[in-house]
């Protein structure tokens, strides 16, 4: 039953990781930005949860709605006018770029919301289902149905509407996008705001599991990038089984060799994937 | 003539520059001389602020009061106190050199340690080169001490001295208790502690069927909340900081863990884990080197326990936990030793230090030969009703243990 409990736990994890290396995965496959902002986006969503649920009273499901477009806005301004100006510089310039503007970010929340933890704790608690002594918590449930439900809506945004398959051609090739009459800035504006608010809605759903605090950015950030390197660029689905493959070989790691050894073993994991693997589990060329 | 009076002011200004600057250097000498000021490297920013800030709160507390009262009594002459903090990130060896730099160039005349017994341990070889007396205020490791160094004390006892009454309490009180669990974040203070759990436990006759670490920064505990459950312990010890516990003990809700006995290091005693977990939080147990129900007359400057606790939550609103009142002992142990010593002079202190032997508001203070305290009872307690209630020792006692968790 302990192994039924362990797979259970990593397939719930998983799809969480999943939810937040989403958005990191679309603007990485998309721009060929890494855009470590990422994990500072997800922190100050959690924030905007944990902010409404105690002044408004208002649950985090309905704090996704709000979050979704706040935070697509949000990247969009960011991308349109800060990230636009470097776009076509070497990777490293980006680099250089996001990790500046994420000091000011996490310097920020540091400086507004202090280093102290925070936790939202939803009253009344909705507690845990249980099944023949395997246990899940009812908000991991919620969390875990919520992410899969994000991943899909992507999913769909990218193949079934016009600005997805903008976004796809982008990716695909550039030049042949302009000459089809797409204004690039504007679909690198869109895909930064949909990353955004990817990381947003993310940060929303660690609010109801994992504390707050500005501190905790670094991790999100780690996971989503070892995820993307696992699951490979350019697809949704790669996201996902990144995210599951990630929380299997921690959550397995930790039952066999201990807790501690849990992120030795997925960055291991991780440099066998970049020695032998590098295009990830199911990279694509293209974004869909 | 324009060039004429431009020349002629500068020549004039520059011997007036010169008396300008020697005057000022007077007067800053002057005021320096009235002030004694105290190096205090802490983790500001970064994963440890939430402590650093407490140990902050403890000084502030210590030196204004000690101003309040006009200074420090040297030789019938008061100084003022001045505590200059450095910032050090949250990064040893960041906190060396801040401890470095604020006795060589800051010119303190004292130095509080960085916060745990990892920094403490670093920039004590620091203060020691340049022969400066230094106290720890969260230091408890022996290995802290055990360096043979003479200008360090520190005012958190051993930590087998928490573990090992709380095990002969559990032992005596809860005798079902056969197996226990001890989880420990990777890290050198709760390491040692879960150690020291370790041996004590073994010692008592207890079966320590899950021993293992988790990582600095880990957030999700489910999969090994589930390898513990599985061994079914009826006492489950776990170590770390307060964001930490507070993390496993949600997560040990979640999966619906229980056992008799659940005792948590060093996070019960601050309110924010009673805050954060509500019901969660009751009957864990725990120790820590003091706690505000403590009834001491001490002869420092906060005199008894009660008044430093009235005038803590006067300052800051809330109740003192074990962090802030060492920081505050520190500071009143600074201001003990200076003024028997009648001087700042770094030797005379240093020995003063050494050889002090007083009651305080945090209990009696007497430092062993390697330089940490060895005159305390630290307190062993349970959260009950939404309150840290202390267990022992019997002087103290404010209740019964409680078994089974809420």
């Amino acid at each position: 039953m302990q192994a039924v409990q362990i797979l259970i736990n990593a397939l719930v994890l998983g799809s969480l990781y999943a939810c937040i290396a989403i958005g990191f995965s679309l603007v990485w496959g998309v721009l060929n930005v890494i855009n470590l902002i990422h994990g500072s986006f997800i922190v100050l969503g959690a924030y905007l949860a944990f902010g409404l649920y105690q002044s408004l009273h208002l649950s985090p499901w309905y704090a996704i709605v709000v979050a979704a477009p706040v935070f697509f806005v949000f990247g969009y301004i960011v991308q349109r006018l800060i990230l636009n100006r470097v776009i076509t510089a070497p990777v490293l310039v980006t680099l250089t770029l996001t990790f500046g503007l994420d000091l000011i970010l996490n310097n920020a929340m540091i400086y507004v919301f202090t280093a102290d933890y925070r936790r939202l704790t939803l009253i009344p608690p909705l507690g845990s289902v249980s099944f023949e002594g395997v246990v899940v918590p009812v908000d991991r449930l919620i969390a875990t149905a919520t992410a899969l439900a994000l991943t899909g809506l992507l999913y769909l945004l990218l193949r079934r509407s016009r600005v997805g398959r903008a976004i796809v051609a982008v990716r695909l090739d550039r030049d042949a996008a302009v000459l089809m009459g797409v204004h690039v800035p504007s679909i690198y504006a869109v895909a930064f705001g949909l990353g955004a608010a990817l990381a947003g809605c993310a940060g929303v759903l660690m609010a109801l599991i994992f504390p707050i605090s500005p501190l905790t950015s670094s991790a999100y950030l780690g996971k989503a990038f070892v995820v993307c390197v696992l699951g490979g660029l350019g697809s949704v689905s790669g996201a996902l089984a990144g995210g599951m493959l990630l929380a299997l070989v921690e959550s397995v790691g930790s039952a066999f060799f201990g807790p501690a050894h849990a992120t030795t073993l997925s960055f291991l994991l991780l440099i066998i994937f970049l020695i032998l693997r590098p295009q990830g589990l199911v990279g694509r060329k293209g974004f869909e | 003539m324009l060039h004429a009076w431009v020349a002629r002011c500068v020549r004039l200004s520059i011997p007036l520059g010169i008396a300008a600057l020697a005057s000022g250097i007077q007067i800053s000498a002057a005021s320096a001389d009235d002030v004694i000021k105290i190096g205090a490297p802490l983790p500001i920013t970064g994963p440890l602020a939430p402590e650093a800030i407490k140990q902050q709160q403890g000084y502030n507390l210590w030196a204004e009061q000690a101003n309040k009262a006009g200074g420090i009594s040297v030789g019938g002459k008061k100084y003022k106190v001045e505590i200059v903090y450095t910032d050090y990130q949250s990064n040893t060896p960041r906190a060396v050199q801040a401890t470095e730099q604020l006795i060589t160039q800051n010119n303190v005349n004292f130095v509080f340690s960085p916060f745990g017994s990892g920094a403490a341990k670093a920039a004590s070889t620091v203060s020691e080169k340049h022969k400066v007396p230094t106290l720890a205020a969260t230091a408890s490791s022996s290995q802290v001490y055990d360096q043979g160094y003479k200008y360090l004390f520190g005012t958190f006892t051993p930590n087998d001295t928490l573990t090992t009454p709380l095990t002969e309490m559990i032992k005596a009180k809860v005798p079902e208790v056969k197996k226990v669990a001890i989880l420990a974040r990777n890290d050198l203070f709760p390491l040692a502690i879960a150690q020291e759990m370790e041996k004590s436990a073994k010692a008592n006759g207890l079966e320590v069927v899950y021993f293992e670490k988790y990582a600095i920064g880990t957030l999700d505990h489910s999969a090994t909340l589930s390898s513990i459950k599985a061994q079914s312990p009826q006492w489950i010890f776990v170590t770390g900081y307060t964001n930490d516990l507070l993390l496993v003990r949600k997560q040990m809700i979640d999966q619906q863990m229980k056992a008799p006995v659940v005792s948590m290091i060093a996070g019960p005693a601050y309110q924010e884990f009673i805050d954060a977990l509500g019901k969660g939080a009751e009957n864990v147990s725990s120790a820590a080197w003091w706690h505000p129900a403590a009834r001491y007359d001490g002869k420092d400057i906060f005199g008894s326990t009660a008044n430093f606790v009235k005038l803590f939550k006067d300052k800051y609103n809330a109740e003192p936990d074990y962090a802030h009142a060492s920081a505050a002992l520190c500071g009143a142990l600074f201001q003990i030793a200076i003024e028997k010593a009648g001087s700042i002079d770094r030797d005379k202190v240093r020995d003063e230090l050494a050889k002090m032997d007083v009651v305080t508001f945090f209990g009696p203070v007497k430092f062993g030969a390697n330089g940490q305290i060895n005159s305390l009872d630290p307190p062993v307690f349970q959260i009950q009703g939404g309150k840290p209630v202390v267990l022992f020792p019997q002087a103290i006692k404010q209740g019964d243990l409680k078994i089974g968790l809420e």
